[in-house]
């Protein structure tokens, strides 16, 4: 764009230039007329026969100039594009690792641009803020109550709106329609008024659509959902749908590429927030994000003190009395603070930005490693090509053109590399994308975004100076006769500037196999933690109920696919348990221990869940002492409880006989302990297990869902899900979710390491391979370059061992550069990604001398081919060549 | 305008030695004093419409052989100047070579001729 104006500008301004030119000449030959004695009007037109069509001229003038540079460019590029395909081998070594460099950037960024920097398409997206709540326990959501407070305030913001997450509902297109699933966010009426989005159909929700609870049965379409679902049929307005078993009136669709304002997920359609069923009234249910247009006059600082102040005044009037001090002193710690929300809100960029920030910065390594690569294979076939080139001068080419020609050449090898790079970009996004958990949702969801490709293009452009400027400018560095004199058509030795750049690979490589290795530890060290069950064939998944089964008890469901589930052929043991055995939720209560000094002066607080006859032996949890529940621990039986080592260690230290200790939960009856079983991280690998209490599902009096039901099989998932669906039914609910083994939960919730260790341990070899690429072939071509000297010396009686060192020592100098300063670029990078390391030192020797090691191994192995050849060298013929 | 048809035409190439060969003599130049001076040495003899000058020009900036820049003209007017460059003598050397070879040769045919 800016460059065709410019040189739209230019060629405006190449024209004045010469109609001035015409003008003088023409003006000269009219003076020159008139001073013959013609009178004016003969002399002008003697002077414009003289000239020539003035028009015809200005055209051919304008004409040439565009030619001349065309064609010189055509030229540029042809002989460039002939010289590529007569040597592949080269242009193959250059494209490659430039395409996998610029791939893995247009993918890392195409991920980075989504969660990070691309604006939402609302009306002045650089005002909006996300009031995010932190200190205390809760992250990022906020009350009804604080959400009214804050929209009071007109004089921060002009309009604040409040959203639930985005929830996949059941959804029927038609009352009468099959039920499918689709993506429901309930929003405050002003939603839409305030983001400034507009109605690609019908109307949208208005400030007052949210103030009667339940009262407000309609829904505002996205227009991917109207087009998709309704073909974009315009009598869909009016019509009725069913979200979540409620019928729904639909008034509009919003305008096209407006998906909601949470990256990661798509809105398909949206309820008047009082639709939602939660205690509007309550001040400590914390469920809605806020999001607010804040007034450009006042400075952000400004703004976050005054919503201090308003956060004070919220919670100094809004908790219960009932609070104790210690419990009132953590709600008051609350805070909310001021984010940008221009790029949209996201729970996934907590968790996701540091790595992407990691990823972005090794794959720009590996892009300049690539480039490296590149400027020396350029710089040793400019070394190659002294001749031609001091032919070239000699025959009159100006410096000028033959650097631009080889230039054209880097542009050239960038675009391959661009076009190439592009498809991997594709395909890697596609990559990482599926290492996200599922419910974490996809950040590319909005599809894909002009701004990568301009990225793309502008990294390509910018790697092609980078490594095209300095071969260009030093291969064309040649005094034509001293080049055309000199026979091998190449210098001896091998320039500063090659061997530089080949410890600048190590150097690279160096960072990046050290990332790799950290990184690696890191998951093997999070992979090495014992949790306490088998991850491997247990397969989880949860089950909704119909609306009408609401203060049901669901226990006698449960109860029952869990028994026909047993009857299956491939599943060896059944059973259900709330909540379940890895970040399924978390449940707590307050316990007394008898004789258990802890709680001699009050009672403690405990992790709990409530679990099913065979529930351990199901998710294969050892038992230390003692009996898991059976189907007799029900309501009429003894109560009962299974306490974990944790449990033991922390209220019974030292007994050896817990199961004679019964411990009581706030008013009811005490339960003898039966059973001590290994701990169970529930709470994710990365945190301790805390003490829990088991108590049996059939001593609950009322179960009310949200159970994780657990088989223990050795069939893959795919081929359970006809029978578990089917099963479902049965019991009244065709609902499954979060369906996988508990190895998939597992490894969605170390999605990042994962995807860290398995994307650093790409670009470390592929650095590896680079680095031995460029260590080859500069210590090939000097070794090449010293033929006769190790023939001379061979010939004196040089021992091979000896020539073999003297090329291997060579190597090992550039290695042993790169290494150092690799070294120190690596402990800074090792100490900025601290953080995302487990169970590791960030200065993790194993990594760092495994790291050096490597590399000492790839240099000698890269020199010893070259080194063996120079060693089996036969002298006389050495000699000869001289 | 008939009699100008019996003035000999230009042909291709030669115009871009005459221009680089009164460069070199005359020092830098504007497009008319050029062009008169072409005239002036060509005596008459040649057909030039002046503009076709400025295509020519054009060609040995591009080539690189030819440098221009803004000045003032005698009376005092802007005008652009033309100047020859080390690498336009050079060409001018070796295409005045060519020249004086292809001139020898067709001369060679041209006195053959009447003798057969």
């Amino acid at each position: 764009m800016w460059r065709r104006f410019r040189a739209m500008l230019r060629r405006a301004r190449l024209d004045r230039e010469f109609a001035e030119e015409v003008d003088f000449h023409l003006a000269m030959l009219e003076a020159e007329f008139r001073q013959r004695g013609m009178s004016a009007r003969e002399a002008r037109a003697a002077a414009r026969r003289e000239f020539g069509g003035v028009a015809r001229i200005q055209e051919i003038h304008r004409e040439r100039r565009g030619i001349a540079w065309l064609e010189s460019c055509a030229r540029d590029v042809r002989y460039a594009l002939r010289g590529l395909r007569r040597s592949p081998g080269f242009t193959a070594a250059a494209v490659l690792p430039l395409a996998l460099g610029i791939g893995a950037n247009t993918a890392i960024f195409s991920l980075f641009h989504a969660l990070l920097m691309r604006l939402l398409p609302v009306a002045r997206p650089e005002e909006l803020v996300n009031l995010y709540q932190t200190g205390g326990w809760i992250r990022g959501h906020s009350s009804y109550p604080l959400y009214q407070d804050i929209a009071a305030r007109t004089d921060l913001f002009n309009g604040a709106v409040a959203r639930t997450g985005v929830e996949k509902v059941r959804f029927r297109e038609r009352p009468e329609a099959r039920e499918n699933f689709a993506m429901r966010e309930f929003v405050s009426g002003n939603y839409f008024q305030v983001l400034g989005v507009r109605p690609a159909l019908g109307r949208l929700f208005t400030a007052d659509e949210d103030q009667v609870l339940g009262g407000h049965p309609l829904a505002v379409l996205s227009y991917d959902c109207w087009r998709n679902r309704y073909g974009g049929d315009p009598a869909e307005l009016g019509a009725t749908i069913v979200v979540d078993e409620k019928p729904l009136t639909v008034i509009g669709v919003a305008a096209p590429g407006f998906h909601g304002i949470q990256v990661e997920r798509s809105t398909d359609v949206w309820e008047p927030v009082t639709m939602a069923e939660m205690p509007f009234q309550s001040p400590t249910t914390w469920w809605l994000q806020i999001v607010a247009r804040a007034r450009p006059e006042i400075p952000r600082k400004q703004l976050q003190a005054a919503v201090n102040v308003l956060m004070e005044q919220h919670l100094a009037s809004n908790l219960p009395a009932s609070f104790k001090a210690a419990f009132r002193k953590r709600v008051m710690e609350q805070r909310l603070e001021v984010r940008d929300a221009g790029i949209g809100v996201s729970m996934l960029r907590e968790a996701f930005a540091k790595p992407l920030r990691v990823l972005m910065a090794a794959v720009g390594l590996v892009l300049l490693m690539a480039c490296a690569n590149v400027a020396n294979l350029l710089l040793a076939r400019g070394a190659a090509r002294r001749k031609e080139i001091a032919m070239r001068f000699s025959l009159g080419a100006s410096r000028a053109r033959l650097v631009r020609q080889a230039l054209t050449e880097s542009f050239l090898l960038a675009a391959a590399g661009a076009a190439l790079g592009t498809a991997l970009g594709f395909w890697g996004t596609q990559a990482i994308v599926r290492f996200l958990p599922a419910q974490a949702g996809d950040p590319l969801s909005a599809g894909p975004d002009p701004a990568v490709l301009t990225f793309t293009l502008a990294i390509s452009a910018l790697s092609a100076l980078l490594f095209g400027l300095v071969p260009a400018l030093r291969s064309t560095a040649v005094d034509p006769a001293a080049g055309l004199r000199s026979e091998s058509g190449g210098t001896a030795g091998i320039s500063v500037l090659r061997r530089a750049l080949v410890s600048a690979q190590v150097a690279f490589s160096v960072v990046l196999v050290a990332m790799a290795g950290l990184f690696a530890h890191s998951l093997f060290e999070l992979r090495s933690v014992d949790l306490g069950f088998h991850d491997q064939n247990v397969v989880a998944f949860g089950l909704d109920f119909p609306r009408a089964w609401r203060g049901r008890d669901f226990r006698p469901a449960y109860k029952t696919l869990a028994e026909r589930l047993r009857n299956v052929p491939g599943i060896s043991s059944v059973s259900y348990g709330f909540p379940g055995p890895f970040l399924m939720g978390r449940a707590s209560a307050t316990l007394r221990v008898a004789g258990s000094e802890r709680t001699a002066a009050g009672p403690a607080n405990v992790a709990t869940a409530e679990v099913a006859p065979g529930y351990f032996a199901t998710i294969g949890t050892p038992l230390v002492m003692g009996r898991e529940f059976d189907q007799h621990d029900t309501t009429g039986a003894p109560k009962v409880a299974v306490v974990n080592e944790a449990f033991v260690r922390a209220f019974l230290p030292g007994d050896r006989h817990p199961e004679r200790h019964a411990l009581s939960f706030k008013d009811g009856e005490p339960a003898w302990i039966v059973g001590v079983v290994r701990d169970v991280r529930q709470k994710g690998i990365q945190e301790a297990p805390e003490p829990a209490v088991y108590i049996p599902m059939g001593q609950q009096d009322l179960v009310r869902g949200g159970a994780t039901m657990l088989l223990r099989t050795q069939l893959p998932v795919a081929s359970l899900l006809p029978t578990l669906y089917r099963e479902a039914a049965k019991v009244g609910t065709g609902w499954i979710r979060n369906l996988g083994t508990l190895r998939d939960h597992i490894d969605d919730s170390i999605f990042e390491q994962r995807l860290l260790a398995a994307i650093g341990g790409f670009f470390g070899v592929l650095a590896l391979v680079l680095a031995a690429v460029g260590l080859y072939g500069v210590v090939a071509y000097s070794t090449a370059a010293r033929t006769g000297e190790i023939g001379i010396r061979i010939a004196l009686g040089a021992q091979r061992g000896g020539v073999v060192w003297l090329i291997l020592r060579d190597a090992l100098a550039l290695v042993a550069a790169g290494l150092a300063i690799g070294l120190g670029g690596a402990i800074a990078a090792a100490r900025a990604v601290g953080t995302l390391l487990f169970g590791i030192n960030p200065l993790d020797p194993a990594a760092f001398i495994t790291t050096a090691l490597v590399l000492a191994a790839v240099g000698i192995g890269a020199a010893l081919v070259p080194a063996r050849r120079a060693a089996g060298l036969d002298p006389m013929r050495a000699l000869r060549q001289e | 305008m008939s009699t100008e048809d019996s003035k000999p035409g230009i042909l291709q190439g030669t115009l871009d030695l005459m221009v680089l060969r009164t460069l070199a003599t005359m020092g830098p130049q504007h497009g008319f004093g050029l062009a008169k001076r072409i005239q002036q040495i060509s005596d008459g003899a040649l057909a030039l419409n002046q503009g076709t000058l400025y295509p020519a020009l054009l060609r040995l900036d591009q080539r690189r052989w030819v440098k221009s820049k803004w000045g003032a003209s005698e009376a005092g007017r802007r005008a652009r100047f033309y100047e020859i460059t080390a690498a336009g003598r050079r060409a001018m050397e070796r295409e005045s070579e060519d020249w004086a070879r292809t001139v020898a040769l067709m001369d060679r045919f041209v006195r053959l001729a009447p003798e057969e």
